[in-house]
């Protein structure tokens, strides 16, 4: 206790230099969260935008269709997919598609593009670009020829605008190459330019009678996305359906995005480098200023000595000393973190003057700031042993002094 | 019986490069209850004689003895214990611990000997009322002057109960009346609790005072005088 005391006492002997440490690890706790925070909102947001628009929790298909995108290879029996995705109590919302890819050509030019046939009710309810990307016109309206909805990049390549005609041309189910004439009626920009500048929806109906050349396809698709209610249940559920669907694929947003699935596992590890990253720097700053204490305290350190403290203890003090430094900085910096992060999660920061750089790597134009509760832990436990590793040398020194030279030096 | 016992303790400060004699061949016994002065000439050796005898230096050559045992043989911190159950120091500098009140500073000793926090409380409190501390017990050692610091020094070197106390200079930071106080402490200590005392010293004051004068010239014993 008495150590204790000391060491506690000890630090205050300087307190500008204390100070100077203790705003140090403080800001560098401070700025690790603020990093993590920044890191795991920018993930999350990609993470959490490319299954609101796109990929959906879960997706269902004919097996041969993920490795090459052929048209022959639609779900056998669209009716009893819809029926046991209609029962499955966790599932939110579904959209049967139609996907092929073809070519879009305008006066202007021709570009590649994956064409996504859906029912437009269908897919306003799993995707969030029917609505909430819309720039102009509406979403696949009700009307006599072929309506397409276009991403706004896309419709800039091709020199379209809302109510231009473009051609779209594919191979169809017999393998002959088909051509269309679709009219703009809508445009959208989700944010992430790769994925406007290559995607087109359509009516399903429209691109069934195209690919099978006539109307007997009409129910026809090659994919259900599946929204669930709880995106922590999709490897459950997907499991659930793999069992009353044997001789279909269904793979959760993980297996159809690896990219998304990375940067999920890369949540976990990111703090932990910001982290290591600052506390590496810290620790020269911590020995610095702690062999600057022992260096000014030869005579003390040489008297302790003298009338009996052994080399344990005081190895001990410097160690406490240099503990009780990252335990007043480290709360600080928590709390300035948890307050950072709290304050900026819930109002975001505003990225807009970098919005088209983040737009075409799908990344959105608020961020909002999340650092998972580990962390904190992490950081916390980070300083401790920070402190004692930076004490080590010090203290070290600390205990090869000889006391009658010690007891020498002015 | 002798509490100190030294047999032809030389000290020679590097013996590779410039070899420094500092003392040649000092032998020498004080007895339990003495109030002895070494003295000299600066660069007589008896600051060395003190560390040596106090176990913070070790001989190049010959023996020490303390309390019946030979510290020369000890190991560093086989000698930092011995230290702290034997041997009391005040040094000329205080050098009290700057961070801890005058109780805490005479506590401490203590509480590397692990007694009990009551009596090392009852025994601090005690002990500076001897030096005449009651009313600074709770001082931090810069608020206190240069005499009372080294009154707190006089207890905290008696809290462990050594076997004797060193003293090295130990009146040569104080004025006159701080001298003559501090001195009459620990004269009284040794005639009423028959403290051992060492000291080194060029003071006449407090040479005057000694029982036993041990005089060094160029680290041998010149003369060793016992007064009445």
């Amino acid at each position: 206790m008495m150590i204790w005391i000391m060491a506690w006492r000890n630090i205050w002997r300087s307190p500008t230099r204390s100070g100077v440490v203790i705003a140090a690890i403080a800001l560098g706790v401070w700025a690790a969260l603020a990093l993590t925070g920044f890191a795991t909102g920018m993930m999350k947001s990609y993470v959490k935008s490319a299954i609101e628009q796109s990929v959906s929790h879960i997706q269902i298909h004919e097996p041969g269709f993920t490795e090459d995108y052929e048209a022959k290879y639609t779900l056998p029996d669209v009716a009893i997919v819809a029926q046991v995705l209609d029962t499955t109590v966790e599932v939110q919302a579904y959209s049967l598609r139609t996907v092929v890819s073809g070519m879009a050509a305008s006066g202007q030019g021709a570009r590649g593009v994956m064409v996504k046939g859906v029912d437009p009710e269908q897919e306003a309810a799993v995707s969030t670009i029917p609505e909430g990307a819309l720039t102009a016109g509406e979403f696949l309206p009700e009307m006599r020829g072929n309506a397409a909805f276009m991403g706004s990049a896309l419709a800039q390549k091709l020199g379209l605008k809302e109510r231009s005609k473009f051609v779209l041309t594919f191979q169809d189910e017999h393998l002959e190459i088909t051509s269309a004439a679709f009219r703009v009626m809508g445009l959208f920009d989700s944010g992430n330019t790769p994925y406007d500048e290559a995607t087109l929806y359509v009516r399903r109906s429209d691109l069934n009678r195209l690919l099978q050349g006539g109307p007997e396809g009409a129910g026809q698709a090659h994919e259900a996305a599946v929204l669930l209610k709880d995106v922590g249940a999709a490897d459950q559920v997907a499991g659930q359906l793999r069992a009353v669907l044997p001789n279909l694929d269904v793979q959760t947003y993980r297996e159809i995005a690896p990219d998304l699935e990375l940067y999920e596992s890369q949540l976990q590890n990111v703090s932990l480098i910001y982290l290591a990253v600052i506390l590496l720097a810290l620790v020269f700053g911590i020995i610095n200023t702690m062999l600057m204490a022992v260096l000014e305290r030869v005579r003390e350190l040489g008297m302790l000595m003298a009338i009996g403290m052994n080399r344990g203890r005081v190895f001990a003090m410097i160690v406490l000393e240099t503990l009780a430094l990252g335990l007043l900085a480290a709360p600080a910096g928590l709390v300035l973190g948890y307050l950072t992060v709290s304050y900026v999660g819930k109002y975001g920061i505003d990225m807009s003057g970098y919005s088209e750089g983040m737009a075409s790597y799908g990344l959105a134009q608020v961020i909002y700031f999340e650092v998972p509760l580990a962390a904190y832990w992490q950081m916390g436990a980070g300083v401790f042993v920070t402190a004692v590793l930076a004490s080590l040398y010090p203290a070290w020194k600390a205990i090869r002094l000889q006391p009658v030279e010690a007891l020498r030096a002015v | 019986m002798a509490v100190i016992s030294t047999q032809g303790v030389e000290k020679i400060y590097n013996p590779g490069k410039i070899p420094v004699k500092a003392l040649k061949g000092v032998s020498l016994e004080i007895a339990e209850g003495e109030f002895t002065a070494i003295v000299g000439p600066s660069g007589s050796g008896k600051t060395t004689l003190l560390n040596i005898i106090g176990g913070l230096d070790r001989p190049t050559a010959g023996y020490v003895e303390v309390g019946g045992v030979d510290i020369s043989g000890l190991s560093d911190n086989q000698l930092i214990d011995f230290r702290k159950d034997h041997i009391g120091f005040v040094f000329q500098a205080y050098n009290l611990i700057p961070v801890l009140t005058a109780r805490e500073n005479v506590a401490f000793v203590m509480l590397l000997q692990h007694r009990s926090a009551q009596e090392r409380n009852a025994r601090a409190e005690s002990l500076l009322a001897a030096v005449g501390l009651s009313d600074k017990m709770d001082k931090r050692p810069a608020e206190l002057s240069g005499g009372q610091q080294q009154r707190v020094a006089v207890a905290r070197a008696l809290a462990s109960k050594p076997s004797f106390i060193l003293a090295d200079e130990p009146t040569a930071n104080l004025d006159s009346a701080s001298t003559a106080n501090l001195l009459d402490i620990m004269y009284r200590l040794n005639q009423e609790e028959h403290i051992t005392f060492v000291f080194s010293t060029h003071d006449q004051r407090v040479i005057d005072r000694a029982k036993r004068v041990v005089t060094l010239v160029d680290g041998k014993i010149d003369r060793d005088e016992v007064r009445g």
